[in-house]
Protein backbone atom coordinates (compact mmCIF):
# COMPACT_ATOMS: atom_id res chain seq x y z
CA UNK A 1 0.00 0.00 0.00
CA UNK A 2 0.94 3.43 -0.92
CA UNK A 3 2.40 4.93 2.54
CA UNK A 4 5.23 7.45 0.96
CA UNK A 5 4.56 11.66 0.04
CA UNK A 6 5.87 10.44 -3.56
CA UNK A 7 2.83 7.98 -3.81
CA UNK A 8 0.09 9.57 -1.96
CA UNK A 9 1.06 12.62 -4.34
CA UNK A 10 1.16 10.79 -7.44
CA UNK A 11 -2.90 9.40 -6.69
CA UNK A 12 -3.84 12.54 -5.92
CA UNK A 13 -2.55 14.07 -8.86
CA UNK A 14 -4.42 11.59 -10.86
CA UNK A 15 -7.21 11.80 -8.46
CA UNK A 16 -7.65 15.46 -9.23
CA UNK A 17 -7.87 14.61 -13.15
CA UNK A 18 -10.94 12.76 -12.57
CA UNK A 19 -9.31 9.10 -12.00
CA UNK A 20 -11.55 7.18 -9.61
CA UNK A 21 -9.82 4.48 -9.00
CA UNK A 22 -6.77 6.39 -8.06
CA UNK A 23 -8.81 8.30 -5.28
CA UNK A 24 -10.11 5.30 -4.05
CA UNK A 25 -6.59 3.66 -3.40
CA UNK A 26 -6.05 7.26 -2.33
CA UNK A 27 -8.97 7.07 0.37
CA UNK A 28 -8.06 3.72 1.28
CA UNK A 29 -4.18 4.30 1.44
CA UNK A 30 -4.72 7.01 4.20
CA UNK A 31 -6.94 5.34 6.49
CA UNK A 32 -4.07 3.69 8.61
CA UNK A 33 -2.27 7.38 8.69
CA UNK A 34 -5.10 9.05 9.72
CA UNK A 35 -6.16 6.66 12.73
CA UNK A 36 -2.51 6.65 14.03
CA UNK A 37 -2.51 10.36 13.88
CA UNK A 38 -6.07 10.40 15.82
CA UNK A 39 -5.07 7.84 18.11
CA UNK A 40 -1.93 9.71 19.48
CA UNK A 41 -3.52 13.02 19.38
CA UNK A 42 -7.18 12.19 20.97
CA UNK A 43 -8.48 11.35 24.78
CA UNK A 44 -9.47 7.61 24.76
CA UNK A 45 -13.35 8.12 24.72
CA UNK A 46 -12.97 10.09 22.06
CA UNK A 47 -14.08 7.99 18.72
CA UNK A 48 -11.15 8.02 16.28
CA UNK A 49 -13.17 6.28 13.18
CA UNK A 50 -15.24 8.74 13.33
CA UNK A 51 -12.33 11.73 13.05
CA UNK A 52 -10.85 9.67 10.05
CA UNK A 53 -14.23 9.06 8.48
CA UNK A 54 -14.56 13.21 8.68
CA UNK A 55 -11.31 13.66 7.42
CA UNK A 56 -11.66 11.31 4.61
CA UNK A 57 -14.98 13.59 3.66
CA UNK A 58 -13.35 16.38 3.88
CA UNK A 59 -10.10 14.99 1.92
CA UNK A 60 -12.65 14.21 -0.91
CA UNK A 61 -14.57 17.22 -0.54
CA UNK A 62 -12.12 20.08 -0.37
CA UNK A 63 -9.49 18.46 -2.59
CA UNK A 64 -9.47 21.25 -4.91
CA UNK A 65 -7.47 23.53 -2.01
CA UNK A 66 -4.28 21.28 -2.51
CA UNK A 67 -1.67 23.04 -4.16
CA UNK A 68 -0.11 20.51 -6.49
CA UNK A 69 3.49 22.30 -6.16
CA UNK A 70 3.43 21.20 -2.14
CA UNK A 71 4.05 18.37 -0.21
CA UNK A 72 0.33 16.22 0.01
CA UNK A 73 1.35 15.11 3.52
CA UNK A 74 1.85 18.83 4.98
CA UNK A 75 -1.33 19.16 3.56
CA UNK A 76 -3.37 16.41 4.51
CA UNK A 77 -1.85 16.64 8.40
CA UNK A 78 -2.51 20.27 8.43
CA UNK A 79 -6.64 19.15 7.95
CA UNK A 80 -6.27 16.69 10.59
CA UNK A 81 -4.08 19.23 12.93
CA UNK A 82 -7.00 21.91 12.35
CA UNK A 83 -9.53 18.94 13.26
CA UNK A 84 -8.11 18.25 16.43
CA UNK A 85 -7.89 22.01 17.57
CA UNK A 86 -11.56 22.77 16.21
CA UNK A 87 -12.94 19.88 17.60
CA UNK A 88 -11.70 21.04 21.10
CA UNK A 89 -12.38 24.51 20.76
CA UNK A 90 -16.19 23.42 19.99
CA UNK A 91 -16.22 21.78 22.91
CA UNK A 92 -14.64 24.96 24.96
CA UNK A 93 -12.37 22.21 26.43
CA UNK A 94 -8.71 23.36 27.06
CA UNK A 95 -5.79 21.00 26.24
CA UNK A 96 -3.21 20.73 28.43
CA UNK A 97 0.06 22.68 26.71
CA UNK A 98 1.73 19.41 26.81
CA UNK A 99 -0.37 18.28 24.37
CA UNK A 100 -0.19 21.13 21.86
CA UNK A 101 3.20 20.53 20.98
CA UNK A 102 2.20 16.88 19.82
CA UNK A 103 -1.45 18.08 17.98
CA UNK A 104 1.30 20.44 15.88
CA UNK A 105 4.35 18.78 14.96
CA UNK A 106 3.48 16.62 11.54
CA UNK A 107 3.81 13.26 11.72
CA UNK A 108 7.43 11.99 11.63
CA UNK A 109 8.35 14.75 9.06
CA UNK A 110 10.15 17.01 11.88
CA UNK A 111 12.03 14.23 13.12
CA UNK A 112 13.24 12.67 9.92
CA UNK A 113 14.28 16.01 8.47
CA UNK A 114 16.43 16.93 11.50
CA UNK A 115 17.73 13.33 11.65
CA UNK A 116 18.95 14.02 7.97
CA UNK A 117 20.82 17.52 8.54
CA UNK A 118 22.04 15.98 11.87
CA UNK A 119 23.97 12.89 9.62
CA UNK A 120 25.24 15.30 7.03
CA UNK A 121 27.08 17.51 9.32
CA UNK A 122 28.20 14.57 11.14
CA UNK A 123 29.55 13.26 8.21
CA UNK A 124 31.15 16.11 7.03
CA UNK A 125 33.35 15.93 10.14
CA UNK A 126 34.63 12.78 8.70
CA UNK A 127 37.33 12.42 5.74
CA UNK A 128 36.18 12.13 2.59
CA UNK A 129 36.37 8.40 2.05
CA UNK A 130 34.81 6.83 5.10
CA UNK A 131 32.24 9.61 4.55
CA UNK A 132 31.40 8.33 1.46
CA UNK A 133 31.41 4.75 2.16
CA UNK A 134 28.76 5.26 4.94
CA UNK A 135 26.60 7.47 3.32
CA UNK A 136 26.38 4.88 0.13
CA UNK A 137 24.82 2.06 1.91
CA UNK A 138 23.86 3.23 4.89
CA UNK A 139 21.86 6.80 3.80
CA UNK A 140 20.83 6.30 -0.05
CA UNK A 141 20.28 2.45 0.36
CA UNK A 142 22.92 1.27 -2.35
CA UNK A 143 24.55 -2.04 -1.94
CA UNK A 144 27.91 -2.53 -0.58
CA UNK A 145 29.32 -3.61 -4.32
CA UNK A 146 27.93 -0.55 -6.11
CA UNK A 147 29.44 1.78 -3.33
CA UNK A 148 32.82 0.44 -4.32
CA UNK A 149 32.40 0.21 -7.92
CA UNK A 150 31.32 4.31 -7.34
CA UNK A 151 33.86 5.26 -5.39
CA UNK A 152 36.42 2.93 -7.40
CA UNK A 153 38.10 0.61 -4.53
CA UNK A 154 37.50 -2.76 -3.14
CA UNK A 155 34.61 -4.02 -1.33
CA UNK A 156 36.60 -4.93 1.85
CA UNK A 157 37.84 -1.36 1.89
CA UNK A 158 34.18 0.49 1.74
CA UNK A 159 33.37 -1.93 4.85
CA UNK A 160 36.57 -1.13 6.32
CA UNK A 161 36.03 2.52 5.78
CA UNK A 162 32.75 2.09 6.98
CA UNK A 163 33.11 0.53 10.24
CA UNK A 164 36.30 3.33 11.18
CA UNK A 165 34.10 5.83 9.85
CA UNK A 166 31.19 4.83 12.19
CA UNK A 167 33.60 4.22 14.91
CA UNK A 168 34.46 7.80 14.71
CA UNK A 169 31.36 9.04 14.68
CA UNK A 170 30.57 7.50 17.89
CA UNK A 171 33.17 8.65 19.29
CA UNK A 172 32.56 12.08 18.53
CA UNK A 173 29.14 12.01 19.64
CA UNK A 174 29.35 10.55 23.04
CA UNK A 175 32.33 13.31 23.15
CA UNK A 176 29.76 15.60 22.38
CA UNK A 177 26.98 14.69 24.94
CA UNK A 178 29.10 14.67 28.12
CA UNK B 1 -21.38 3.58 7.83
CA UNK B 2 -18.50 1.75 7.83
CA UNK B 3 -15.07 3.52 6.93
CA UNK B 4 -14.80 1.06 3.47
CA UNK B 5 -18.47 1.36 2.49
CA UNK B 6 -17.71 5.70 2.93
CA UNK B 7 -14.80 5.27 0.52
CA UNK B 8 -16.69 3.29 -1.49
CA UNK B 9 -19.30 6.37 -1.81
CA UNK B 10 -16.75 8.92 -2.24
CA UNK B 11 -14.97 6.73 -4.75
CA UNK B 12 -18.09 6.87 -6.82
CA UNK B 13 -18.29 11.15 -7.75
CA UNK B 14 -14.75 11.79 -8.96
CA UNK B 15 -15.31 15.45 -10.74
CA UNK B 16 -11.77 16.60 -12.40
CA UNK B 17 -10.64 19.20 -10.25
CA UNK B 18 -8.77 22.33 -12.09
CA UNK B 19 -5.29 23.52 -10.99
CA UNK B 20 -6.49 27.09 -10.40
CA UNK B 21 -9.92 25.88 -8.83
CA UNK B 22 -9.34 28.43 -5.31
CA UNK B 23 -8.40 30.96 -7.64
CA UNK B 24 -11.69 30.25 -9.47
CA UNK B 25 -13.80 29.97 -6.91
CA UNK B 26 -12.29 33.36 -4.99
CA UNK B 27 -12.78 35.19 -8.13
CA UNK B 28 -16.69 34.37 -8.50
CA UNK B 29 -17.30 35.18 -5.34
CA UNK B 30 -15.86 38.86 -5.24
CA UNK B 31 -17.31 39.01 -8.98
CA UNK B 32 -20.85 38.32 -7.58
CA UNK B 33 -20.77 40.62 -4.67
CA UNK B 34 -18.78 43.71 -7.02
CA UNK B 35 -21.48 43.26 -8.80
CA UNK B 36 -23.97 43.49 -5.93
CA UNK B 37 -21.47 46.60 -4.63
CA UNK B 38 -21.84 48.32 -8.23
CA UNK B 39 -25.79 48.13 -8.05
CA UNK B 40 -25.43 49.39 -4.70
CA UNK B 41 -23.38 52.77 -6.02
CA UNK B 42 -25.54 53.38 -9.32
CA UNK B 43 -28.72 52.78 -7.25
CA UNK B 44 -28.22 54.91 -4.31
CA UNK B 45 -24.73 57.06 -4.94
CA UNK B 46 -25.01 57.18 -8.13
CA UNK B 47 -22.18 57.40 -10.49
CA UNK B 48 -20.11 60.80 -11.17
CA UNK B 49 -21.21 62.73 -13.94
CA UNK B 50 -17.88 63.34 -15.41
CA UNK B 51 -16.91 59.85 -15.79
CA UNK B 52 -16.06 59.57 -19.30
CA UNK B 53 -13.70 62.85 -18.67
CA UNK B 54 -12.05 61.30 -15.93
CA UNK B 55 -10.97 58.68 -16.61
CA UNK B 56 -8.86 60.45 -19.65
CA UNK B 57 -7.66 61.89 -16.30
CA UNK B 58 -4.40 61.19 -14.27
CA UNK B 59 -5.95 61.03 -10.56
CA UNK B 60 -8.92 58.59 -12.05
CA UNK B 61 -6.46 55.98 -13.28
CA UNK B 62 -4.05 56.80 -10.07
CA UNK B 63 -7.13 55.47 -7.82
CA UNK B 64 -7.95 52.76 -9.86
CA UNK B 65 -4.11 51.57 -10.05
CA UNK B 66 -3.68 52.13 -6.30
CA UNK B 67 -6.70 49.85 -5.35
CA UNK B 68 -6.85 47.00 -8.03
CA UNK B 69 -3.32 46.15 -7.20
CA UNK B 70 -3.81 45.99 -3.71
CA UNK B 71 -7.33 43.68 -4.49
CA UNK B 72 -5.19 41.70 -6.61
CA UNK B 73 -2.30 41.15 -3.88
CA UNK B 74 -5.59 40.57 -1.84
CA UNK B 75 -7.03 37.74 -4.03
CA UNK B 76 -3.00 36.39 -4.18
CA UNK B 77 -2.93 36.21 0.23
CA UNK B 78 -6.94 34.91 0.10
CA UNK B 79 -5.74 31.64 -2.74
CA UNK B 80 -2.81 31.27 0.01
CA UNK B 81 -4.67 30.94 3.16
CA UNK B 82 -7.79 29.43 2.20
CA UNK B 83 -5.75 26.24 1.80
CA UNK B 84 -4.58 24.38 4.80
CA UNK B 85 -0.82 24.70 5.66
CA UNK B 86 -0.29 27.72 3.24
CA UNK B 87 3.01 28.14 3.78
CA UNK B 88 5.16 30.96 3.68
CA UNK B 89 3.51 34.60 3.15
CA UNK B 90 6.55 36.46 2.69
CA UNK B 91 5.21 37.69 -0.92
CA UNK B 92 2.72 39.93 1.24
CA UNK B 93 5.46 42.85 1.53
CA UNK B 94 4.43 43.04 -2.26
CA UNK B 95 1.59 45.14 -0.83
CA UNK B 96 3.59 47.53 0.93
CA UNK B 97 4.34 48.71 -3.24
CA UNK B 98 1.40 50.46 -4.17
CA UNK B 99 1.18 52.39 -0.60
CA UNK B 100 4.57 53.87 -0.79
CA UNK B 101 4.72 54.54 -4.81
CA UNK B 102 1.09 56.27 -3.69
CA UNK B 103 3.24 58.11 -1.16
CA UNK B 104 5.36 59.19 -3.51
CA UNK B 105 2.98 60.84 -5.46
CA UNK B 106 1.13 61.93 -2.36
CA UNK B 107 5.14 64.32 -1.48
CA UNK B 108 5.24 65.73 -4.83
CA UNK B 109 1.68 66.78 -5.26
CA UNK B 110 2.13 68.47 -1.80
CA UNK B 111 6.00 70.14 -2.90
CA UNK B 112 3.82 71.48 -5.52
CA UNK B 113 0.92 73.14 -3.78
CA UNK B 114 1.22 75.98 -1.50
CA UNK B 115 1.06 75.24 1.91
CA UNK B 116 -1.96 76.97 2.57
CA UNK B 117 -4.05 74.51 0.49
CA UNK B 118 -2.64 71.46 2.41
CA UNK B 119 -5.55 70.88 4.61
CA UNK B 120 -8.82 71.20 2.02
CA UNK B 121 -6.24 68.84 -0.13
CA UNK B 122 -6.05 66.00 2.25
CA UNK B 123 -9.79 66.35 3.48
CA UNK B 124 -11.18 67.05 0.25
CA UNK B 125 -14.71 67.48 0.47
CA UNK B 126 -15.70 63.70 1.61
CA UNK B 127 -13.46 62.59 4.06
CA UNK B 128 -16.59 62.10 6.67
CA UNK B 129 -17.93 59.86 4.44
CA UNK B 130 -15.52 57.61 1.87
CA UNK B 131 -14.16 55.65 4.76
CA UNK B 132 -17.65 54.51 5.46
CA UNK B 133 -18.82 54.06 2.19
CA UNK B 134 -15.62 52.13 1.14
CA UNK B 135 -16.67 49.87 4.41
CA UNK B 136 -20.29 49.32 3.43
CA UNK B 137 -19.30 48.64 0.00
CA UNK B 138 -16.75 46.01 1.10
CA UNK B 139 -19.84 44.13 3.02
CA UNK B 140 -21.05 42.34 -0.28
CA UNK B 141 -17.89 41.65 -1.36
CA UNK B 142 -17.19 39.80 1.89
CA UNK B 143 -20.25 38.41 1.65
CA UNK B 144 -19.52 36.93 -1.65
CA UNK B 145 -16.05 35.80 -0.37
CA UNK B 146 -17.72 34.45 2.54
CA UNK B 147 -19.41 32.17 -0.03
CA UNK B 148 -16.16 30.80 -2.09
CA UNK B 149 -14.70 29.88 1.30
CA UNK B 150 -17.57 27.34 1.77
CA UNK B 151 -15.92 24.65 -0.49
CA UNK B 152 -12.66 26.28 0.64
CA UNK B 153 -10.16 25.07 3.92
CA UNK B 154 -8.56 27.64 5.88
CA UNK B 155 -6.54 26.86 9.28
CA UNK B 156 -5.30 30.31 10.46
CA UNK B 157 -8.80 31.64 10.38
CA UNK B 158 -7.72 35.21 11.52
CA UNK B 159 -5.16 36.03 9.13
CA UNK B 160 -7.98 34.59 6.07
CA UNK B 161 -10.74 36.89 7.25
CA UNK B 162 -7.97 39.58 7.41
CA UNK B 163 -7.10 38.80 3.92
CA UNK B 164 -10.62 38.58 2.96
CA UNK B 165 -11.24 42.18 4.53
CA UNK B 166 -8.57 43.65 2.83
CA UNK B 167 -9.35 42.14 -0.78
CA UNK B 168 -13.10 43.08 -0.49
CA UNK B 169 -12.32 46.67 0.99
CA UNK B 170 -9.89 46.93 -2.03
CA UNK B 171 -12.41 45.92 -4.67
CA UNK B 172 -15.24 48.03 -2.80
CA UNK B 173 -12.62 51.43 -2.86
CA UNK B 174 -12.57 49.89 -7.03
CA UNK B 175 -16.45 50.55 -7.40
CA UNK B 176 -16.54 53.45 -4.75
CA UNK B 177 -13.78 55.42 -7.22
CA UNK B 178 -16.60 55.34 -10.04
CA UNK B 179 -18.97 57.72 -7.84
CA UNK B 180 -15.84 59.65 -5.79
CA UNK B 181 -14.65 62.88 -7.50
CA UNK B 182 -11.63 63.23 -5.00
CA UNK B 183 -8.18 63.51 -6.92
CA UNK B 184 -5.53 64.34 -4.60
CA UNK B 185 -3.27 61.08 -3.91
CA UNK B 186 -2.90 61.90 -0.05
CA UNK B 187 -6.84 62.25 0.00
CA UNK B 188 -6.82 58.65 -1.13
CA UNK B 189 -3.77 57.34 0.38
CA UNK B 190 -5.35 58.31 4.14
CA UNK B 191 -9.24 58.28 3.82
CA UNK B 192 -9.58 55.26 1.25
CA UNK B 193 -6.80 53.12 2.84
CA UNK B 194 -8.61 53.56 6.17
CA UNK B 195 -11.60 52.24 4.43
CA UNK B 196 -10.23 49.19 3.58
CA UNK B 197 -8.06 48.81 6.32
CA UNK B 198 -11.45 48.88 8.75
CA UNK B 199 -12.86 46.20 6.57
CA UNK B 200 -9.10 44.32 6.70
CA UNK B 201 -9.89 44.36 10.62
CA UNK B 202 -13.16 43.83 11.40
CA UNK B 203 -12.68 40.71 8.36
CA UNK B 204 -9.61 39.70 11.24
CA UNK B 205 -11.99 39.54 14.07
CA UNK B 206 -15.02 37.53 12.51
CA UNK B 207 -12.59 35.23 10.21
CA UNK B 208 -12.82 32.09 13.50
CA UNK B 209 -16.37 32.83 13.58
CA UNK B 210 -16.88 32.65 10.29
CA UNK B 211 -14.62 30.99 8.33
CA UNK B 212 -14.84 27.77 10.32
CA UNK B 213 -15.29 24.33 8.91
Amino acid sequence: MATSEADLKALMIESLTGDAAAHGLLLRALVPLLRSFYRRRLALNEDVEDFVQDTLIIVHTRRQTYDQDRPFTAWLYAIARYRVIDHYRRRRQTVAIEDVESILIVEGFEDAANAHFDVDSLLTTLPPKQARAIRHPHVEGKSVAEAAAAAGIGESDVKVSVHRGLRALGARIRGSSQ
Amino acid sequence: MNTEQLIETLSRDVPRVSRYAVLQRVATGIVAGGLAAMLLVTATLGVRPDLQVAMHGFSFWMKWTYTISLGIGAIYAITRLARPAPGSLRGLWLLAVPVLILTGIGVGELARTPSSEWLAMWLGRSWTSCPWLVLTLSAPIFAGLLWSFRKLAPTRLHAAGAVAGLGAGAWAATIYCLHCPEVSAIFVLTWYSLGILLAAGIGALLGPRLLRW
